[in-house]
């Protein structure tokens, strides 16, 4: 049977490549030393294939046809498809016999996201895995979850879907070891009139109530105050499901509000129940 | 000052309309090289008013915004046009106020 190996989750702005400067030396240091953290703990967690969520930022979709959520089948995800993106092009192989088992069994759970054969990784995968030093050293199943244009599912809707993608990873007969990397968040705006102002108090407390483990509670917290926390604050999604993936205990890595990032940047971890 | 994520929780047909414009340049080198070569002809074949063609044409980011763009998009069209980070912030927050209601 597959094996969980690991859960873990981060901030993916680009800013973070681009306009990296922007950002004291001490800063950067720190940030880019906790990225390097998480990608030596996934290296030592020895994952065969590594499942990372993340949203489209209508790249792949656009308005004629958005999914909720979309799980990655294809034998291989080049990236990044945004030109503006300073990091080098690259080709991650895939792992569509994984993909498609997600997709079956959450479709048994209740599920009906839809599937992708032909994707290309924009920054929200590149910009974790290039950071944390393990681009490319795994398979991936990319899995894209809609936070980028309302009607979004609902934070509650997202951690249901963490609890089903769990348990079909749980459920495979392959004897593959399998990882998640869950990304974006905390508080940013992007393309706002708030761009560049964070809000320290919701990352704090949602972060908290990922470790205090009332999943009520953090379902209720996260949708009665994103609208404070800015439109890319909406990515916690991709938090909430890996919460309802990993089942067990949470725990921060790094957190730090990088205004000059735009972003409150936060790293990370779930114990595997 | 009302906090809110999204100018429109669904987006109207205009505001379709000025992202396809705007996914279509950034995506698909053909049309970006038409809207470059003759943005008025481009935005003939676009259903919208005169006045959001005049907004697209300009690039008009504040008022972009309040008509419904999505964020996404028009950030990422204002990079691909490499307009200056400070001149795209300002766009924006002089818009604050309609955006979101007075202090």
């Amino acid at each position: 049977m597959s094996e969980l190996v690991g859960v873990f989750a981060t901030a993916h702005t680009p800013v973070m490549i681009n306009l990296a400067d922007n950002a004291s030396e001490n800063v950067r240091n720190d940030v880019f030393a906790a990225y390097r953290d998480v990608g030596r703990r996934i290296t030592e967690s020895e994952p065969d294939v590594l499942v990372v969520i993340s949203d489209d930022h209508l790249h792949n979709f656009f308005l004629d046809n958005f999914p909720a959520f979309c799980i990655g089948v294809a034998a291989q995800y080049s990236g990044p498809i945004e030109a503006w993106l300073k990091t080098d092009q690259a080709t991650v192989i895939g792992d569509p016999e994984l993909g498609a088992h997600l997709l079956f069994e959450v479709m048994e759970r209740g599920f009906d996201p839809s599937f992708t054969m032909q994707f290309t990784l924009d920054h929200g995968y590149v910009v974790p895995l290039e950071l944390a030093g393990i681009r490319g050293h795994h398979r991936i199943v990319p899995i894209h979850v809609n936070t980028v244009q309302p009607p979004m599912p609902s934070m509650g809707r997202c951690l249901a879907f963490g609890q089903a993608l769990g348990a079909a990873i749980r459920s495979w007969s392959a004897d593959v070891r399998v990882a998640v990397l869950a990304t974006g968040g905390i508080s940013h705006d992007v393309g706002t009139p708030r761009m560049g102002m964070l809000n320290e108090e919701f990352d704090r407390e949602f972060l908290r109530r990922l470790a205090w483990g009332d999943t009520d509670s953090l379902v209720a917290y996260a949708a009665a105050n994103v609208d404070k926390a800015g439109n890319g604050a909406e990515e916690v999604r991709s938090w909430l499901i890996a919460h309802g993936i990993a089942g067990g205990s949470f725990s921060t890595l790094y957190y730090q509000g990088v205004a000059e990032w735009y972003t409150g940047i936060a790293l990370g971890e779930w114990e595997i129940q | 000052m009302t906090p809110r994520n999204w100018v429109e929780q669904m987006p109207s047909v205009s505001a379709f309309w000025i992202n396809r414009v705007l996914y279509d340049v950034q995506h698909k080198p053909r049309e970006a090289a038409s809207f470059r070569s003759d943005p008025d002809a481009y935005l003939s074949e676009i259903p919208v008013s005169d006045h959001v063609k005049q907004l697209l044409r300009v690039n008009d980011i504040g008022q972009l915004y309040l008509s419904g763009a999505n964020p996404y998009l028009l950030r990422t069209h204002c990079l691909q046009l490499q307009v200056p980070e400070p001149e795209y912030l300002a766009a924006l927050r002089a818009v604050s106020d309609q955006a979101y209601g007075h202090e």
